[in-house]
């Protein structure tokens, strides 16, 4: 399969219908978050038992961060994986529905993230699909320039931004990668401006041609280099910043590498694979840390020739 | 030398377009897709570029669209830049 054709099929779409967010988001504004955690280990184990076409989706990660598992082994952790990501998400809808004070935002980081944005070159943030995004994006109240995000929400997702449940404004300037050259021109605005742009290092939005094969977890991943490029072009610095749930009503956000792309010369992933790598390097650690808290429920080695 | 043939020549040599010469790009070649075949990428590099050579910004989507279609309405944009 090529990888526009696994694109396709691939989406990031909540596979809960509009009635079960319904039944959460009541659970919350009755019994705040433990009633919601209460339902949510129910609803896990029924993913976990009878849906295996689910559980499947968070196997080839399992297989590469468990190597030794056993079939039992690698079923707790699919149900200790898929328990995470529901509670991130009913977190999400907390802080949307009672508010951003439900929970608590450590940031490891802050003055060198202070010191990246004194620069004056713009900041780009690259993050991944773990732990809690939108909890990472709330502890950068502190950040005085506007902070535009890179994001693609697929038509007809019923799963709502923590900002929507409250209705207010999106607190960001949202990029969408399906505009006019892939937001890029919009990006290097951003960038010119001094201002922070927060893309996702560990999927894939556009054309294949954008991605560089490095090496994540034994095998082969391909990720995209755009925000590399824009970093060699611009001169702006790369913060990798991760999130993860800490405890009940905690998450930590972490400055995990800061890495600089000098002027890069060629158009090939190949230039900038060593700088993608850092990234990869940093993901890796973040899930030798934190293995449940890693959310790409698809084959990320798929078109890894060398497995 | 005019600014098409110096934006066909930034075009080949500084954006890496091996496969071409300058003079086998035409004056209303589409820049992206089916044309040149650049790309996002290419783009943001191409605004650098222009503002390097020419000393002209693109400063917004609005003005980048229309200019970023050929290589006749990326000389046009510049030449109007530079006498207004």
């Amino acid at each position: 399969m090529s990888p526009n054709e696994s694109q396709r099929r691939w989406s990031s779409r909540s596979i809960g219908s509009k009635l079960q967010h319904g039944i959460f988001y009541f659970l919350i504004r009755q019994g705040g978050r433990r009633a919601a955690y209460a339902l949510l280990h129910g609803v896990v184990l029924y993913y976990v038992l009878l849906r295996p076409d689910q559980r499947r989706k968070g196997e080839p990660y399992l297989r590469r961060r468990f190597p030794g598992a056993s079939g039992r082994q690698r079923f707790w952790h699919s149900y200790r994986m898929i328990l995470d990501l529901g509670k991130v998400l009913v977190d999400r809808a907390v802080v949307g529905i009672l508010g951003p004070d439900q929970m608590q935002v450590k940031l490891r980081g802050r003055e060198e993230l202070l010191d990246l944005l004194a620069e004056r070159r713009g900041l780009i943030l690259i993050g991944a699909h773990v732990g809690c995004w939108q909890a990472a994006m709330s502890a950068l109240g502190f950040v005085e320039v506007p902070v535009n995000l890179l994001m693609q929400r697929e038509d007809g997702d019923i799963d709502r931004h923590y900002f929507e449940h409250a209705g207010r404004e999106c607190p960001y300037h949202i990029i969408d990668p399906r505009g006019f050259l892939g937001g890029s021109l919009e990006m290097l605005d951003v960038l010119k401006r001094g201002e922070v742009l927060s893309v996702m290092g560990d999927r894939l939005l556009g054309s294949d041609k954008n991605a560089a094969a490095v090496d994540f977890l034994g095998g082969l991943v391909r990720l995209p280099f755009s925000a590399y490029k824009l970093a060699a072009t611009t001169g702006a610095p790369i913060a990798v910043l991760f999130s993860a749930k800490t405890g009940p009503a905690s998450y930590e956000l972490e400055l995990a590498k800061v890495i600089r792309v000098p002027a890069v010369a060629g158009r090939s992933g190949a230039a900038f694979a060593p700088y993608v790598a850092e990234f990869a390097a940093a993901l890796e650690k973040f899930t030798r840390e934190h293995p449940y808290q890693f959310f790409n429920f698809f084959d990320m080695w798929q078109n890894d020739e060398t497995k | 030398m005019d600014i098409k043939e110096q934006l066909k020549k930034i075009l080949v040599e500084e954006l890496n377009l091996e496969d071409l010469t300058p003079e086998e790009i035409t004056d209303d070649m589409a820049l992206f897709g089916e044309g040149l075949g650049l790309d996002s990428l290419d783009a943001v590099e191409l605004v650098v570029l222009v503002q390097k050579h020419f000393g002209v910004e693109i400063k917004d989507m609005e003005e980048g669209r229309p200019a970023l279609q050929t290589v006749a309405t990326l000389a046009a944009f510049i030449e109007k830049k530079r006498q207004g």
